[in-house]
């Protein structure tokens, strides 16, 4: 055995001589980027020897370095095997997947009432029987333009000091930039000349591996741009446990940092493709968990992760934009979301904002599942919320074959109940790579209803099929022959990764199960299911209904929002009502802490079944179980 | 029913004023909810709502509190019929009982076993709780005379068995200001056993072979000022125990019948079968059992099942946290770490034992969480690794410094190795695994 | 006011018959039906309910079992077919339990012996067996398959189903005509899942009795309790899938420290008292069959039995 430590995380997994640093890695539980999968035909996944033994053909695979990246000991961590414990860095670059984002909100029609406008006015220049002074001349002018009353503005130091220039120097014509602020108007801005029509704003989802900006024209109404990268704090960390313990050890600067380049990137990108003067932005708004915002303000996330888990700040902020360093007007404002508690974070409240629970009457239940998930129940009245560990199994996480949303990923899929041969689709309709997390809740369902599984998610081996066998201990499932696939090898579901998903899933119906006991009612009192986030549009919501994700309710009442996050900070941008209600609601919202709410283990273990212990919670279900598994046996 | 947090949410102002010191009433009805908080602290209830909330919190089974000092004990305040409902509250006691025609010395024997025998169980001293003085004399002088030499050896909490008011009032010189357990009033003496606690302010026992006849005692006791009752069902068979005493408690905890809301006493010396009445007793619903001076192997085994009764059930199965053998391991047997949720600890165990290879399991305290979930919610850590070792000494038991850790904690590997200085083996997630994987990475 | 209880039930347990005698096509002298319970146990009120049987466990291979029950039981323990005759007519159990430890040895392959033993022991005694099978997945079924033939018309109680091990026992099960014991680790939830994956692959109610998992007294009897307690809550409430009878078997019992450690001079008084006690406690909450390792216990659990049924009327009159 050897000894492989990856960094930057300081990884460290034992696997035996011979195996690959990609098996290593992937061990480690590291996602690696390899769109070949692991052929050494695209290059994507190298990494960087810094000690120990290892045999690498540089010869055959040069191509992929330059001279400078081999002399420090770059090579393919496919096609790299371990001779002697090893020290790896992985670059960021290898680590990020090309994955579909998804940037795309529900298409819904929002007032437009932004909180920022921009007036152009012409003022008569003072003489001695009008001696009134540079800024009541201004204000007054603003206010007989259309905007705010004078005596209701506020004017910071900085801006103050320009007005006399620039107004004798535009000849007394020029443009003021008034942004509602917490207890007011604010004069954000002087510029000479109409610039009346250049005023953008930003709405960004911080998401912890992605962040998406939409860029609005806030003078038409209308998206100008739209943009999102990686989040570049993923060097210090995949997961943001890592990220906080990175920012104990090493100060929150490169975070705060990072984090600001991101956002300033997708900025960038956005306003290049709309040929947009970054300049001209004027308000961002940033919707995040509350670690991830945080980290952006540069307030310290540490006590947020262990015991008894308290957020710095869940309120609401409005900060100056050049503060933090975000790339456009220095004078705009940059509005954080309000969030709940450190689990329960801005992100939801934008998607509460998003599927607008929390203005209807009517009971709804809102779903975010990535690798954590948070669950919202309520109404205009009452919120409950709570959030929990899905593990990443639902993200293709801990699934031998699972893979995130890339090219090659099985998104759909059909089992044939004679046959059980499998009818797939993948992402870009390419030969399959493994499954994503769409494809996987197909597949569970799809076992399930063929009888290969129990509704433990035991494999039946009694089933004379080539494609039920045993690997080793454990019996798996075929779900493609090494020659149909991209990889050269055949794609299976073992029993260890039909119990990560059960488990993955019994976390979040039990998570839901838990809020409806608190708040008493039962899954037909809800009228609605949100699904918000990456993974929920993408699934098959009869399958994910069939296998006990989420209670039964009827296929027709569930409503996927997208990313809710982005949604939510695009309301807040050009709505300023609405915006003004976000505090209230994250205000109103309970948080209900799973670990110490002693029903939750058991709603858990009877969550743990297909779809759940308790049939009578899935009647529709249940009746088409009878019916298939009936006719599979 | 206990009120759902929502059901009490309507009935609060909504005015979310803080002055409960919860920031909105949506939280404070969460606690309501949980017990966790009391009605009183909102100003702003009208009095509608105060009594239906009220009346959902006020205990069904009154608490009785016996003796003073640091032996005192209180029964009673019970909410439920199965323990997995809630919890069981507060344990029976188990007292000895002792004739006051029984010499001095044998008086004194018995009273220092209760005073000092104690078994130490999970962290836990287990203990007998108090000695009865029977008036079997039936002289007041004698029944006095016996309490004396009890009250001298030790401050136990008493229960005083005599149908005699004289007899009684004589061993009340005695004791009476400690709140002995009068035991008993029935129909024909209450009265005067009634006029005797109110005078002492002792708890009182009624007795009657009827729910019926019980719940007319308590009626009439409560009348002549005496609170503090407890119920002897008089059983003649284990099976009319379990019936009665069953019939008390769920009438009690339903509000049905208020009358038989007290405490229940059972003397489990004067059943056929005393060691079945006593483990009957605990099971259910008795608060105090009274019983001969029991042997070690009775002792034991009931003090045991009272502490496994009185558990609260609802709180994660957790095992505690420890070093564990499986087989003999010697020096240099393998140390896997992993967390004391105990399903994990006992699926493990399980595979561990048909290895066949000695080991020593590290169980760390991660209240009870799986391991996914301790790592994901930051309980499991390599400082709790680190402390852990420490804490159990594993550094003694072990010659090398190795440590195999569940695969779900890879995550943690390096910082573990860093923390602890052991070098750290990352096992399967899957606890089948284990076998092969100690066949084949333990053993080179 | 008439002080009665009404829990409202609507359930009842399930029945199930253990042993076959002649009539029934078996050789046992008699046979049990057991369940049918509507209430709490003991809290019936009509003549002649049931009492919980008390099965006696033996072992093919002493090997494994505990010293305590090998120095009491003496050379008994080398002869099944005597062990078991012993319990039946000296020890005066209900039932015999076999473990057929022998299955435990390294590469264990003589499939053979297992229905050679099952058969000594059905002439041993003439009274229903419960029949513990392998514990090692590769021999399973062979073994399963062995001792429901060996056992075949005798309506034996096969264990242990398990979450991750049904299929080839409930196929015994079903081919021979016995009934099986479906084990799950102290959880309510667990037991009903097992109970429909068995349902799901034909097993009929009346041919299962749920072990909850039984952790010894001290070590884990808490949940099991609960558990229990559970199980026959939800079965009177109207769960169908859990109304199957229990039954209680704290197999550790006789290994815990209390009892392990214990002074030789109070070691047999100690082992009894821990089984009895559980024994008594598992009864109240629901087992209708409880299994004892120690001879001595038999009789304190029959006389405590006998007073938790004496169709008392409970009302005291």
């Amino acid at each position: 055995m050897r000894t492989v430590t990856f960094l930057p995380g300081y990884r460290k997994i034992e696997i035996a001589r011979g195996s690959t640093i990609l098996d290593a890695a992937q061990r480690a539980g590291l996602n690696i980027n390899v769109v070949c999968g692991g052929q050494g035909k695209c290059g994507k996944c190298i990494v960087y020897v810094q000690s120990g033994k290892t045999s690498f053909d540089a010869q055959k695979y040069g191509r992929f370095f330059t001279d400078e990246e081999r002399s420090r000991g770059a090579c393919l961590a496919c096609e790299t095997t371990i001779e002697s414990d090893l020290q790896v860095f992985i670059p960021e670059s290898t680590l990020i997947q090309e994955q579909k984002i998804l940037i795309e909100g529900q298409e819904t029609a929002i007032e437009f009432h932004p909180s920022v406008r921009k007036y152009y006015v012409e003022l008569q220049p003072p003489t001695l029987s009008d001696p009134s002074p540079d800024l009541s001349r201004l204000l007054w002018g603003i206010q007989k333009t259309g905007g705010p009353a004078a005596e209701k503005m506020y004017v910071p130091l900085e801006v103050l000091r320009e007005i006399p220039a620039i107004l004798r120097h535009s000849e007394w014509k020029s443009t003021g930039t008034i942004s509602l602020v917490p207890g007011g108007y604010r004069l954000v801005d002087l510029q000479e000349n109409d610039t009346s029509k250049r005023l953008y704003g930003a709405a960004v989802d911080l998401g912890s591996t992605t962040i998406v900006v939409y860029l609005w024209d806030l003078v038409s109404g209308k998206i100008a741009g739209i943009a999102s990268n990686y989040n570049r704090q993923i060097s210090c960390g995949e997961d943001i446990l890592a990220r906080v313990n990175f920012a104990r050890k090493n100060g929150l600067g490169k975070l705060q940092a990072l984090a600001t380049e991101s956002i300033n990137a997708a900025i960038t990108s956005a306003s290049n493709t709309a040929g947009i003067d970054r300049e001209d932005i004027y308000e961002v708004v940033v919707a995040g968990n509350t670690v991830m915002t945080h980290m952006l303000l540069g307030i310290d996330p540490a006590y947020m992760i262990s015991e008894p888990y308290v957020p710095v700040v869940r309120r609401a902020l409005s900060v100056a934009t050049g503060r933090i360093g975000i790339a456009c007007n220095k004078n705009g404002g940059l509005f954080v979301f309000p969030a709940v508690s450190d689990f329960i974070g801005g992100d939801i409240i934008a998607d509460i904002l998003a599927c607008g629970m929390s203005e209807k009457e009517e009971i709804s239940l809102l779903i975010d599942i990535g690798t954590n998930f948070e669950v919202v129940l309520g109404n205009n009245e009452w919120m409950f919320s709570c959030a929990g560990a899905a593990g990443p199994a639902l993200e293709g996480g801990e699934v031998l074959f699972g893979m995130r949303a890339n090219p090659g990923a099985i998104e759909k899929i059909t089992i044939d109940p004679d046959t059980l041969n499998p009818v797939y689709s993948t992402i870009n309709g390419i030969k399959p790579r493994g499954i994503c997390g769409s494809g996987l809740i197909d597949l569970l369902a799809e076992l399930l209803c063929t009888c290969v599984i129990d509704r433990t998610g035991r494999i039946n081996s009694g089933i004379a099929n080539p494609r039920i066998r045993t690997s080793g201990h454990f019996p798996e499932f075929v779900i493609a022959w090494a020659a149909e696939t991209d990889i050269g090898k055949d794609i299976v579901i073992t029993e260890n990764d039909i119990k990560n998903l059960i488990m993955s899933k019994a976390s979040v119906h039990a998570a839901c199960l838990t809020l409806m006991n608190q708040a008493g009612i039962t899954r037909r009192e809800i009228t609605t299911i949100y699904f918000a986030g990456a993974f929920g549009n993408y699934i098959n919501k009869k399958n994910a209904t069939i296998i006990g994700l989420i209670p039964e309710i009827g296929i027709d009442r569930i409503i996927n929002i997208g990313n809710g996050a982005v949604t939510g900070a695009n309301i807040a941008l050009i709505n300023r009502r609405k915006r003004k209600t976000l505090d209230e609601i994250a205000f109103r919202i309970a948080y209900i802490e799973l670990n110490a709410e002693s029903s939750f283990m058991d709603e858990y273990t009877s969550s743990t079944f297909l779809p759940h212990t308790d049939l009578t919670l899935f009647p529709i279900v249940q009746k088409l179980l009878d019916t298939c598994r009936l006719a599979g046996r | 029913m206990a009120l759902k947090a929502l059901d009490i949410y309507k009935l609060l102002p909504k005015r979310n004023c803080k002055e409960c010191g919860d920031p909105t009433c949506l939280t404070f009805a969460m606690k309501l909810a949980g017990g966790k908080a009391d009605v009183e602290l909102c100003p702003y209830l009208d009095e509608a709502a105060k009594s239906v909330l009220g009346a959902t919190t006020r205990p069904p089974i009154r608490l009785v509190k016996l003796g003073i000092g640091e032996r005192s004990f209180s029964v009673g305040e019970e909410f439920v019929l199965y323990r997995h409902e809630k919890t069981f509250y507060h344990p029976p006691g188990i007292v000895f009982k002792i004739a006051d025609t029984e010499s001095p010395d044998r008086i004194s024997t018995v009273t220092l076993r209760v005073r000092d025998e104690f078994f130490t169980r999970v962290g836990a001293d287990l203990r007998f709780n108090g000695i009865a003085i029977e008036n079997a004399s039936s002289s007041a002088e004698i029944f006095a005379r016996a309490v004396e030499t009890v009250e001298k050896i030790a401050d136990l909490p008493l229960v005083l068995i005599t149908a005699d008011p004289a007899a009684l009032a004589a061993a009340l010189v005695h004791c009476g200001t400690y709140r002995p357990l009068i035991h008993a009033a029935t129909s024909e003496n209450r009265k005067e056993f009634c006029a005797l606690a109110k005078q002492h302010g002792c708890p009182l026992v009624v007795r009657a072979k009827t729910i019926d006849g019980l719940a007319q005692l308590t009626r009439d006791c409560t009348a002549d000022g005496v609170q503090d009752l407890i119920m002897d069902l008089l059983p003649e068979s284990l099976q009319a125990f379990i019936v009665r005493s069953t019939t008390i408690r769920q009438l009690a905890i339903t509000r049905l019948a208020p009358d038989l809301g007290y405490p229940v006493f059972l003397d489990a010396s004067i059943m056929d079968l005393p060691d079945a009445a006593i483990a009957l007793g605990i099971t259910k619903y008795a608060s105090i059992i009274i019983s001969s001076p029991l042997s070690p192997a009775v002792a034991e085994a009931a003090l045991t099942l009272r502490q496994n009764i009185y558990t609260d059930p609802q709180k994660p199965i957790q095992m505690n946290p420890g070093l564990y053998r499986v087989g003999n391991p010697g020096k240099d047997a393998p140390v896997l770490m992993t967390v004391n949720f105990s399903l994990t600890f006992f699926t493990l165990q399980g595979y561990l034992e048909s290895t066949r290879l000695p080991c020593f399991m590290l169980i760390v305290d991660t209240e009870g969480l799986s391991v996914l979930t301790a790592v994901a919610a930051g309980k499991l850590s390599e400082m709790l690794v680190k402390d852990s070792i420490k804490k159990f000494a594993v550094e003694e038991e072990v010659s090398h410094r190795k440590l195999i850790i569940p695969g779900y904690a890879s995550p943690l590997s390096g910082r573990i190795e860093e923390a602890t200085g052991w070098k750290v083996m990352v096992g399967p997630r899957d606890a089948a695994e284990i076998g092969e994987y100690l066949h084949e990475e333990w053993k080179r | 006011m008439v002080y009665d209880v009404n829990f409202g039930w609507s359930g009842m347990i399930s029945e199930v018959i253990l042993g076959a005698t002649k009539a029934d096509g078996g050789t046992r002298r008699i046979s049990y039906r057991i369940g049918g319970g509507k209430t709490l146990p003991f809290l019936e009120r009509k003549p002649g309910s049931s009492v919980p049987l008390i099965a006696f466990e033996i072992c093919d291979n002493p090997q494994y079992w505990s010293p305590i029950v090998r120095n009491f039981c003496g050379d008994l323990v080398n002869d099944c077919g005597e062990w078991a005759q012993a319990a039946d007519s000296v020890y005066k159990a209900d039932m015999v339990r076999l473990y057929l430890t022998s299955t435990r040895q390294r590469d264990f392959s003589d499939i053979a012996s297992v229905g050679k033993t099952v058969e000594t022991v059905l002439s041993g005694t003439s009274l229903p067996l419960i029949i513990e099978g392998s514990n090692e997945p590769k021999i399973d079924s062979e073994v399963f398959l062995k001792c429901g033939e060996a056992g075949q018309g005798e309506r034996l109680l096969l264990g242990t189903a398990e979450a991750g091990r049904y299929r080839s026992i409930a196929a015994a099960a079903m081919a021979y005509n016995h009934s099986v014991i479906a084990q799950s680790p102290i959880d309510v939830n667990l037991a009903k899942q097992l109970n429909i994956l068995l349902k799901e692959i034909g097993v009929s109610r009346d041919r299962i009795i749920i072990d909850p998992y039984t952790g010894s007294l001290g070590y884990g009897f808490e949940y099991s309790y609960s558990a229990m307690e559970r199980i026959r809550f939800s079965a009177l409430k109207g769960d169908a899938d859990l109304s199957m009878p229990l039954i209680c078997s704290a197999t550790d019992t006789l290994t815990v420290k209390e009892v392990r450690e214990a002074s030789p001079a109070i070691q047999d008084d100690i082992a009894v008292q821990w089984e009895f006690t559980t024994g008594i406690a598992a009864a109240v909450a629901g087992s209708e069959i409880i299994c004892v390792r120690h001879p001595r216990t038999i009789p304190l659990l029959r006389k405590a039995f006998g007073s938790l049924n004496t169709e008392d009327s409970g009302k005291g009159e």
